[in-house]
């Protein structure tokens, strides 16, 4: 690489004209890489964005789910009179141990 | 019982990284925090006086190659020369060939590596005549 750029500077030096734009060749060696440690810089970056991933999506599911859900029960059972339930199943006779008032 | 498996898991996976390859320990490469931690040099130095044994068998050298690549780090092109070469003492050219497929492999997504290790290792390939897998159209499906 070092004597392609003088090769160019001598060739504009003598024929000023001209001119000869000095290009990186393909021959020039690649650099070494990072080797080691990659899948610890791989964890160390995608390990923490895992775990919050997944804490949002359990906090996601239970405010949008189960806390409706419960509530949704707690709702039902606030104002549960079970007595008149009862009498409502009763009269529609599907106790085998206490019959409708009817019979 | 949570505490010994998670001793277990601990202990395994240290052994996994710091596993000599003589598998007659020096103290420093055992798995312990404390004690002097091994430089990269070291460690390249140890496997390429592995690899360099003049009498290594073959089972040493599957051993070795296979110990190697469970590391989290692409090996370097003078311990993998050492490997080819004792590829070469042991008249082995397909495991020759497979340390190639497997340090590609091992860049995994970091496709730069692979051509750099090739260009380092083609004067021992070249001497050797050992072919890429490139050269030899193995490497697409």
């Amino acid at each position: 690489m070092d004597t392609s750029r003088r090769l160019g500077q001598t060739i504009n030096s003598v024929y000023s004209p001209l001119s000869v734009k000095v290009v990186s060749v393909m021959t020039m060696s690649l650099p070494k890489p990072v080797m080691r440690g990659l899948l610890s810089k791989r964890l160390r970056f995608h390990l923490p964005i895992a775990f919050t991933l997944s804490v949002v999506a359990a906090a996601v599911f239970k405010y949008t789910v189960t806390e409706p859900r419960k509530q949704a029960y707690a709702d039902f059972y606030k104002q549960y009179d079970a007595m008149k339930e009862f009498n409502a199943m009763k009269e529609a006779g599907i106790f085998e141990s206490v019959r409708p008032s009817g019979e | 019982m949570f505490r010994s498996a998670v001793r277990l898991t601990c202990s395994g996976v240290r052994s996994l990284t710091r596993t000599r390859p003589q598998f007659t320990a020096p103290l420093a490469a055992r798995g312990y925090s404390h004690g002097k931690q091994e430089t990269d040099e070291e460690f390249d130095a140890r496997w390429v006086t592995y690899f360099n044994k003049p009498d290594i068998d073959a089972w040493e050298l599957r051993k070795g190659m296979n110990t190697l690549i469970g590391y989290d780090l692409v090996p370097e092109p003078k311990i993998l020369e050492a490997a080819l070469r004792a590829c070469r003492r042991l008249n082995d050219l397909a495991s020759a060939i497979r340390i190639l497929e497997a340090v590609k492999d091992k860049s995994g997504p970091h496709k730069e590596i692979y051509p750099y290790l090739i260009q380092e290792l083609r004067p021992t390939l070249d001497e050797l005549g050992i072919a890429t897998p490139e050269e030899l159209g193995i490497d697409k499906v």
